[in-house]
């Protein structure tokens, strides 16, 4: 069976199963691959002790041997028993941890790649098909990245036996062993091809489970719990998750009509083969070349025999869809960068008497896949210690003009320059550091407030940090925690972190942008959240706070503008407008319309107006 | 060392499992059903074919006619393969059943969420006792999943027991002839052989039960580790935080904490030193120990044999069966400590759903009659926060009647939503009454009340489901209606560019084909579902926060068309709202500090209505 899903992997079997070892080798888990040995060998030979014990001490019996001879048997068995089976409990207890450390080292790669790589790719469909294959590959111990070991030790313990076995039937009855390999694989066959049902309906069934998940989820959501009271949502969301539910299982009941056959065949074939090995088997014992003893043994290694062929033809199945996984792994993990991220020119030193100046020159930047430029020939210089602010409607273009200038977008035509050189000839990486920003989606660290401030848990220098608080204006309230400025970020990791406030949320980012003290710096939106007293506080500081830097301030609240050197309008893919307060009040344009319907209610009659 | 558990008492676990059985049984009855017959059919018939196999041994070493052997070896086949079928279809069945077992347990958990009072769901302890349920039965299996498998293992290792002491009595019963072995008919030596197996079975699985219970004990430190590894684990993977996390470098945090190899699931971390030591150690003991049992087995089924009690066939019947009475009782074993380890996070479950519905239920019925003339009255109404010192709402007194806008001003935290908040009785005052008409609104029957608000509040949120379920909060829903009042909240020119119109799916949780929506097309269609409930109250908090200015003043313009003749309650920072409500309350740590118009208050000009206007105004006004 063909699976559509996939083009052909990238990495076959064989290379992913030496990439995961090499992997463990490599990061101090060897331990994996010696455990994951012993482990098989040490089920094989329990399997043959087992095998052998009821044989043996039957035979002795028939003998009729003597009762210290028959105790000493059963005695060396047992003691065999206890040391093997001590030895593989132990080392099946201890195989989880390495195997985990090398599933959390891939994670770790791939949140690496997700987190540095080239900010346009993030958008690309086909690294986000990858990157939510690559997610659920790590999403848990039966997950593909360490499930993989599990399989690859039982695929050395049933090929050993496999081996094992054919030696020991070989002797007796190479025939009877010829037809349990073919009725084993036919069974296999079928059970594959019936088992592909799941896998060709995953979509279907993914869908049925998502409903499920998703209704579950709102409705013990605690942040929607005012919405469904006030609007009387309960008895709807009840009904609406007693019909997935039995969608839901009318699909298993579909899935459970096809597997059932794969029984239905097994059981047909264990028949046919049992019967076999029966008639053989009593055959050579009335023709007396196998006494009892030697009829128990043969019969117990012809279903041994089964199980182990069953096994490997499974183990490989099962390699084979976890290879597919591996091989999402590491094609998202090379996924090409069209950004030079660490190779290039290093961004050039600042000079304290002479700031960068940042130059776009007829910079177009289109959507991938859509048919219309978002922004067109925009040419603009940040002048050194420059205070831009940005105003237009929502969907203008203003976040792509930052994203432009923060290096996250390269433009589709034109080029943006720093200090007189191309952008893109610089190490991004560095280049991002030229920046202090507050985005309106930001990202919260699960760590202390100090840390958060600082952007990192290491060399946190804390006077910088209480500066920063204080100018942000967070420091009443980090005075009120206990802990003070270690205080714990994120109720969803640590149960007694503090829970902040929208706007404490933002002076929060505002303060790490202050501590970072870099030549740039980008707000947007930064008062959403504030009350007018804390938004006028913000304005009134926002010379000291950018003093002897460059800024841009994006905000839906004109009265932002006042504060900067130069306004930019941005509208009808360019800047339409641009100029100080006054310059572009007495204009008389899109400015000036904007400002003016929004002060509307501020000035004496307005309301009259309005009506 | 992170927190330990201790372990319940045997009673009271046993007790605990009882209800989950009870709840689970009440619940899902057709899944128990299905459950307990495969697991009886998987339980009894091994021993059909134990029984056979060694009637076939028999035949065979005694030289039986070969008819006979032959009709016993088809037998034995014939009995597996209907055996099999059997075992399928029940199987079948049960599979069937247990599919959508995860879920059904959520279910349950989030069934609670829909019922109890607001107060309890918004409680942050609520949702880190959620939060913790979900953790133990996600990470480490602990919960009703677990009780549900522990029932079908109790049952499984019960019957073994039954069915393999049935088949082995007469190993006991059957007398050695005459001979030197005739010491093994003696009753002291069978009760000695019974004690020395009761022991090893029972040891074994208590020396097993001692390393699951360390695991128990650290669920603590097992949970944090989970949620560390989904937080860092996936900070990458978050688009919406791209930006941030590169212009912060937030992977060099992310790498370190993820190749933490001292982290409690690493290979240098708790669990890995505690399954090097005592844990492994435990099992591998438990393990050797439980091998001594079919030596002894052996041992004496041989003598006996070796006496001349029985034949060769008896003795592989024996031995076998006798294990899997083995196996039953160690299963046993196990499955009552596991039932006992998992006490203690199925107890915690039961706190959950016995949280009480505290809030008064009033019998009085409310006529949601637009028409209708309500009057609202707060009486010195005083509220703190569950489990908060301080008071969030302190002595307010305030009346207003329908057909009046009310603005509602203040600086962060000064106590705006909290009020809203026990206008529609998500909280119920801690001191001081609220009116509606002159009685208490606890009186009133509570959906009742209810029906008399349309609220947008600040965080509001929409499902991921049809864009006219949201609006008309249901299904199915009547479209002109739907479609009319989103025009009204200016959604109407991006409702032309949906396809699929109101049958659009909001967001991509739902359905892959769903559409992603701004905040502010988002808040737009919370406040056509306010509208469209056309109640006698619409209240408005912050509903212009995402727009921008002329997004904003198409909803000031459209403002009396919105509320119409209705009572109308808006909260925002940008006060030019103001202008156009008849009153304004004027919030401040908690009290009402001025109430009148714009003009009034804005007259006091040493007031905090003054202050937060002139902040905000001059930007605007003097040019």
């Amino acid at each position: 069976m063909k699976d559509k899903q996939h083009t052909k992997p990238k990495y076959n079997m064989g290379q992913n199963v030496l990439f995961m070892a090499k992997l463990a080798w490599t990061t101090g888990e060897k331990k994996v691959i010696l455990l994951s040995l012993l482990l098989a060998s040490a089920n094989v030979v329990l399997n043959l002790l087992n095998l052998y014990l009821p044989p043996t001490i039957l035979s002795a019996v028939e003998r009729q041997v003597s009762v210290s001879a028959l105790l000493g048997t059963i005695a060396l068995f047992v003691l065999a028993l206890m040391a093997v089976s001590a030895l593989q409990a132990y080392v099946q207890e201890n195989t989880l941890f390495g195997r985990i450390s090398v599933r959390s080292e891939l994670i770790a790669q791939l949140n690496h790649k997700a987190a540095t790589t080239s900010y346009p790719n993030l958008f690309e469909e086909k690294f986000q098909t990858l990157e939510s294959r690559c997610l659920m590959a790590t999403s848990s111990n039966a997950a593909a990245t360490e499930a993989v070991w599990t399989t690859l030790t039982e695929l050395v313990q049933n090929l050993l036996g496999f081996g094992i076995y054919v030696v020991l039937l070989s002797s007796v009855q190479p025939v009877l062993m010829i037809v349990i390999l073919i009725t084993a694989a036919i069974s296999y066959g079928i059970g594959r091809q019936l088992n592909e049902w799941g896998y060709r309906h995953r979509e279907e069934e993914g869908v049925l489970d998502g409903h499920l998940a998703y209704l579950s989820r709102c409705s013990s959501d605690p942040a929607s719990a005012k919405d469904i009271r006030m609007f009387g949502l309960a008895p709807w969301i009840r009904e609406l998750q007693e019909k997935a539910m039995g969608a839901y299982t009318a699909f298993q009941q579909r899935a459970q009509g096809v597997y059932v056959w794969t029984k239905i065949a097994d059981l047909v074939f264990a028949f046919l083969r049992n019967g076999l090995a029966y008639a053989y088997l009593i055959r050579l014992v009335w023709a007396g070349s196998l006494d009892v003893p030697q009829f128990l043994l043969y019969f117990s290694a012809a279903s041994g025999f089964t199980a182990w062929v069953t096994g490997v033809l499974w183990d490989l199945y099962k390699l084979h869809k976890q290879s597919l996984d591996l091989s999402t792994v590491r094609e998202y993990l090379d996924y090409e960068e069209p950004f030079s991220l660490d190779e290039g020119a290093p961004i050039p030193e600042q000079q304290s008497n002479t700031p960068h100046e940042i130059r776009l020159e007829h910079v177009s930047y289109r959507y991938p896949g859509t048919d219309q430029d978002i922004l067109t020939d925009v040419n603009l210089t940040i002048r050194p210690g420059e205070k831009l602010a940005v105003v237009g409607r929502n969907g203008a273009g203003k976040t792509t003009l930052i994203k432009l200038i923060c290096g996250f977008l390269d433009p589709t035509e034109g080029r943006i320059l720093l200090d007189g050189r191309d952008i893109r000839t610089f190490r991004r990486r560095e280049y991002y550091q030229l920046f202090s920003a507050v985005f309106q989606t930001f990202s919260l660290l699960a760590e202390s407030l100090a840390a958060n401030v600082a952007g990192d848990t290491q060399d946190i220098d804390r006077d910088r940090v209480r500066n920063a608080v204080s100018q942000a204006g967070l420091a009443d309230k980090i005075a009120s925690l206990p802990d003070g400025l270690d205080t714990k970020l994120n109720r969803t990791v640590y149960e007694d972190a503090v829970q902040l406030s929208g706007g404490e949320t933002q002076r929060l980012m505002l303060a790490r942008a202050l501590y970072r003290d870099a030549p740039f710096l980008v707000l947007d939106e930064p008062t959403a959240a504030l009350d007018p007293i804390a938004e006028s506080d913000l304005y009134q500081k926002y010379s000291e706070l950018t003093q002897g830097k460059s800024s841009l301030y994006i905000s839906h609240r004109l009265a932002s503008t006042r504060f900067c050197d130069r306004i930019l309008l941005i509208a009808d893919g360019g800047i339409a407008e641009e100029g100080t307060h006054e310059q572009l009040i007495q204009r008389g344009g899109q400015y000036a319309e904007l400002f003016a319907i929004q002060s509307k209610y501020y000035q004496e009659g307005g309301v009259d107006d309005a009506r | 060392m992170p927190a330990e558990k201790k372990p319940m008492s045997w009673s009271k676990a046993m007790s605990i499992n009882r209800r989950a059985f009870q709840l689970l049984c009440r619940l899902y009855p057709k899944e128990l059903l299905s459950k307990l017959l495969s697991v009886l059919w998987e339980a009894l018939t091994p021993y059909v074919g134990i029984y056979l196999s060694a009637q076939v041994i028999n035949a065979l070493s005694d030289a039986r006619p070969r008819e006979e052997l032959i009709g016993l070896v088809l037998l034995t086949l014939g009995s597996a393969a209907l055996i099999s079928l059997v075992s399928a279809l029940l199987s079948m069945w049960k599979e069937t059943q247990t599919a959508g077992q995860w879920h059904k347990t959520q279910q349950i958990l989030a069934a609670k969420m829909l019922d109890i009072d607001f107060a309890t769901a918004d409680d942050p302890h609520t949702a880190e006792m959620l939060s913790t349920i979900r953790q133990n039965m996600n990470g480490g299996g602990w919960g009703l999943n677990l009780a549900m498998a522990d029932f079908e293992q109790l049952v499984s290792t019960v019957f073994t027991i039954a069915g393999g002491l049935t088949l082995t009595v007469s190993l006991f019963t059957t007398q050695v002839p005459a001979g030197p072995l005739t010491v093994l008919n003696h009753p002291l030596t069978v009760l000695c052989v019974l004690a020395l197996m009761l022991a090893i079975t029972s040891l074994s699985p208590v020396l097993v039960n001692q390393a699951g219970a360390y695991i128990a004990r650290y669920a603590g430190s097992h949970n944090l580790a989970n949620r560390m590894i989904s937080f860092y684990g996936r900070l990458g993977h978050n688009r919406e935080i791209a930006t941030d996390v590169r212009i912060y470098r937030q992977e060099r945090i992310a790498d370190r904490v993820n190749r933490d190899k001292e982290d409690t699931f690493g290979s240098s971390g708790l669990f890995a030193r505690l399954s090097r030591g005592p844990v492994g150690a435990y099992d591998a003991a438990g393990t050797a120990l439980s091998m001594l049992f079919p030596g002894l087995v052996y041992a004496f089924v041989c003598l006996k044999a070796l006496g001349g009690a029985f034949g060769l066939g008896s003795v592989t019947q024996y031995a076998t069966s006798i294990t899997k009475v083995s196996g039953g009782l160690s299963g046993l074993i196990q499955v009552l400590g596991q039932m006992r380890n998992n006490a203690s996070f199925l107890d915690l479950i039961f706190q959950y759903l016995d949280l009480p519905n505290a809030m008064a239920q009033g019998e009085l019925p409310v006529d949601p009659d637009p028409g209708k003339t309500y009057q609202v009255e707060f009486r010195d109404v005083s509220f703190r926060y569950p489990g908060s010192g301080t008071w969030a709402l302190r002595h307010v007194n305030m009346t207003f009647s329908i057909g009046k806008r009310l603005a509602v001003v203040g600086m962060n935290g000064s106590g705006k939503t909290t009020f809203i908040k026990l206008l529609c009785r998500l909280y119920d005052p801690t001191e001081g009454q609220i009116l509606l008409n002159g009685t208490d609104i606890r009186r009133y029957r509570y959906e009742d009340y209810q029906k008399l608000f349309a609220v947008v509040f600040q965080d509001f949120k929409l499902l991921s489901l049809k864009l006219g379920e949201n609006v008309a909060a249901g299904s199915p829903y009547p479209e002109d209606k739907v479609v009319s009042c989103l025009q009204k909240a200016g959604f109407g020119e991006k409702l032309a560019q949906l396809g699929t119109g109101t049958e659009t799916y909001l967001y991509k949780d739902y359905e892959k084909g769903g559409t992603d929506i701004s905040g502010g097309e988002a808040q737009k269609i919370a406040i056509a579902r306010a509208l469209y409930r056309d109640a006698p109250f619409i209240v408005l908090d912050e509903p212009t926060a995402a727009l921008d200015p002329v997004a904003e003043a198409d909803i000031y313009s459209k403002f009396d068309e919105i509320t119409g003749s209705k009572t109308a309650i808006y909260i925002s920072h940008r006060l030019s709202s103001c202008k156009f409500c008849d009153a304004i309350a004027v919030f401040h740590e908690g009290s009402v500090i001025q109430q009148g118009t714009h003009e009034t208050l804005l007259a006091d000009t040493q007031g905090k209505y003054h202050e937060l206007w002139s902040a905000q105004a001059q930007y605007y006004t003097a040019s």
